[in-house]
């Protein structure tokens, strides 16, 4: 199997880890204990795009607001529509930061740190520390949640207990 | 936007070998062949590419260890292109065409010598032209193997990749969800082969695709 072969094969994957995520975030205060990478909150704010499939391929639809007023976005997903990307908001301690998740490849895209105290012309190297210190963290919650979803997707719970309550939690939005 | 200052956009890669002790001394060499290098500006070169300094993108050329920051190796793309928009070149080359028929009394220029016409005119244009740079950084983590790349464009993914091979003679993983998970579940002891057995579950109102 080609790499493009194995993205395509796989791409449910990252989606149904955005559904789940945003699922997991709603219906537990938003908060997630990642064990060695600490506790975050982290819930779905702003934007949420989710496309057609089969003959609604190319038919987009983008939802945008905050928690559960994003009834539309959970609605489409009833109708037969593929999340995409969603924006996401994290904070960890008192440390914000915000940035969109996509769901082929899990990328971070216009990620905002928390503010950077140092200074480039007094310290750039500093700098750099500070700033990859700030881009890391989300994208090891990114991945830490994902380990979990993983774990649990291909688990005999994942049918018997998160499954269902995910696809209720889905019609809920209806 | 680069790492240093304003909202970030990344691709992750994984390096998937173990750097050989000698590594840091042969990168700083085999960095500096492949360092960033201007457009020369009485040739027609439409592009170029080649490493920077992350922390100044206008320094052209590396002096010392300034791309380690343990435990990242950390640098810049640096892409200049210059090119000479078609309308411009249209009218130009119609003008130079005209010029010519009537130097030589023609009526007519052939196929062949409008193309050459084309060329020269391209030539002269594109010296008069200054270049777009664009600036994509990089922070490669040599303990943990994760590259940090500046941009999901995959033309520009695709050069970098490129870039990175010429370099150092790696090749560069795409992190994608599938890698991603046979990594957590060879991390957890579970066998990553279960994930080709995986199918995507029909939730709620959905149908089969």
């Amino acid at each position: 199997m080609t790499l493009a072969e194995r993205v395509k094969r796989t791409e449910f994957l990252g989606r149904e880890f955005l559904v789940w995520l945003w699922y997991r975030s709603e219906t537990r205060e938003a908060l997630f204990d990642l064990g060695e990478t600490g506790t975050v909150e982290l819930w779905f704010e702003g934007k949420v795009a989710l496309e057609g499939e089969g003959e609604e391929r190319g038919s987009e639809v983008t939802c945008k607001g905050a928690g559960s007023r994003l009834r539309e976005a959970r609605y489409a997903l009833t109708r037969n529509k593929k999340i995409t990307q969603a924006e996401i908001r994290m904070l960890k301690g008192d440390d914000e930061w915000s940035f969109t998740l996509d769901a082929a490849w899990l990328d971070l895209h216009s990620l905002k740190t928390p503010r950077v105290m140092q200074d480039v012309r007094e310290d750039p190297d500093g700098l750099f520390y500070e700033r990859m210190f700030l881009i890391e963290q989300p994208i090891a919650v990114v991945q830490a949640l994902f380990s979990q979803f993983i774990r649990l997707r291909m688990s005999p719970e994942w049918r018997s207990e998160e499954q269902p309550a995910l696809e209720a939690w889905i019609r809920k939005g209806e | 936007m680069g790492f240093l200052k304003g909202s970030v956009t990344c691709t992750r890669f994984q390096v998937a070998v173990d750097l050989p002790e000698d590594f840091r001394e042969t990168a700083r060499d085999r960095i500096s062949r492949y360092a960033f290098r201007k457009l020369e500006e009485d040739s027609d070169q439409e592009r170029t590419m080649g490493w920077v300094n992350i922390l100044d993108e206008l320094q052209v050329g590396f002096y010392g260890d300034e791309m380690f920051k343990e435990p990242y190796l950390a640098l810049s793309l640096r892409v200049d292109v210059r090119s000479v928009p078609a309308r411009a070149l249209r009218q130009y080359c119609r003008e130079a065409e005209e010029e010519v028929k009537s130097l030589e009394g023609l009526d007519f220029l052939n196929k062949k010598r409008r193309e050459e016409i084309r060329e020269r005119v391209r030539g002269q244009l594109l010296r008069r032209v200054l270049p777009r740079t664009s600036v994509y950084d990089m922070a490669w983590d040599l303990q943990g193997g994760v590259v940090l790349f500046g941009s999901t464009n995959s033309r520009i993914c695709d050069a970098f990749s490129e870039l990175f091979f010429n370099t150092f003679e790696l090749r560069l993983t795409s992190l994608y969800p599938y890698a991603l998970a046979y990594q957590a579940l060879q991390d957890q002891g579970m066998d990553p082969a279960i994930l080709d057995e995986a199918q995507p579950v029909l939730l709620a109102g959905e149908e089969a695709s």
